[in-house]
């Protein structure tokens, strides 16, 4: 179950998955840490940035969504997206279906 | 450890000027010249500096317009909102006296008025010469403010 599996480009296994997260990992929360810590907590310099304005408890009022940028985008891609939509039906035996299907797929790919 | 080194190394080659700016009233002609500041006739980002959007990664607020009433919470709070060490640079007569608009009734500048300035750039609107200069003069002002503060640490 946790041997190597050699796809002709590389190898995959869980002990190589395990290091690189842990390396990944402990580089994302060393960068994390290294934000500049000349601000004063507790002022202004602590709060978000919303153009100058104090922040409102809902931005739905003065803030532009990114659907409005993108309408244009939606409607020439309607066809497209309806068929998406159409395949997320929320329903379980739906979503495990693509899952097998996915996963049958990619097995045919790597495996083979 | 790799504080110290990083102290060491951003010694000798400090953070790049990073500035932002506060249109507070100008009719725009201040900002299109800061705009040909950056461009690439002028290219200021050659030498590190650049506008960024937010005033919290920003060294340099440079502000334009002589502030209108409706623009003075923002350009506070904007000026509030950048980490120390901080200078401001005004860009055009406006920000600097009000120019034209001196004593209109609905101002609340000049921009001294609202909050602390370093460096006037003047000029109607002024070339990007000029504001590359004064841009340099805020980088002095910021060395000797982190001279003042590395002074005060040691001290105490």
């Amino acid at each position: 179950m946790f041997g190597t599996v050699y796809t002709g480009f590389g190898y995959w296994d869980v002990t190589a998955w395990i290091v690189f997260f842990a390396i990944a990992s402990g580089l994302t929360l060393w960068l994390r840490a290294q934000g500049r810590d000349d601000y004063k907590e507790g002022t202004d310099q602590d709060e978000i940035y919303w153009s100058g304005n104090p922040v409102p408890d809902d931005g739905a009022e003065i803030s532009v969504p990114a659907s409005s940028a993108y309408w244009g985008f939606r409607k020439a891609m309607e066809p497209f997206y309806k068929v998406l939509t159409g395949m997320h039906t929320g329903i379980g035996t739906d979503i495990v279906g693509f899952y097998v299907l996915t996963v049958a797929f990619m097995a045919v790919f790597i495996l083979l | 450890m790799i504080n110290m080194l990083l102290e060491k190394y951003l010694d000798i080659l400090p953070k790049s000027l990073w500035v932002t700016t506060c249109n507070s009233g100008s009719c725009n002609g201040c900002d299109i010249e800061i705009v040909a500041t950056i461009s690439p006739r002028y290219d200021i980002e050659r030498f590190g500096m650049k506008l960024v959007g937010t005033p919290r990664h920003a060294d340099v607020l440079i502000v334009t317009g002589p502030v209108t009433r409706y623009m003075r919470d923002r350009l506070l709070r904007i000026y509030n909102q950048m980490p120390d060490p901080k200078a401001v640079v005004v860009v055009g007569n406006c920000g600097a006296s009000g120019d034209v608009f001196y004593k209109s009734y609905n101002l609340d500048g000049p921009v001294d008025n609202i909050i602390p300035v370093d460096v006037y750039v003047h000029g109607c609107p002024p070339r990007p010469e000029a504001i590359i200069e004064g841009v340099a003069k805020a980088v002095l002002k910021l060395e000797s403010l982190k001279q003042q503060k590395k002074a005060g640490e040691a001290d105490s």
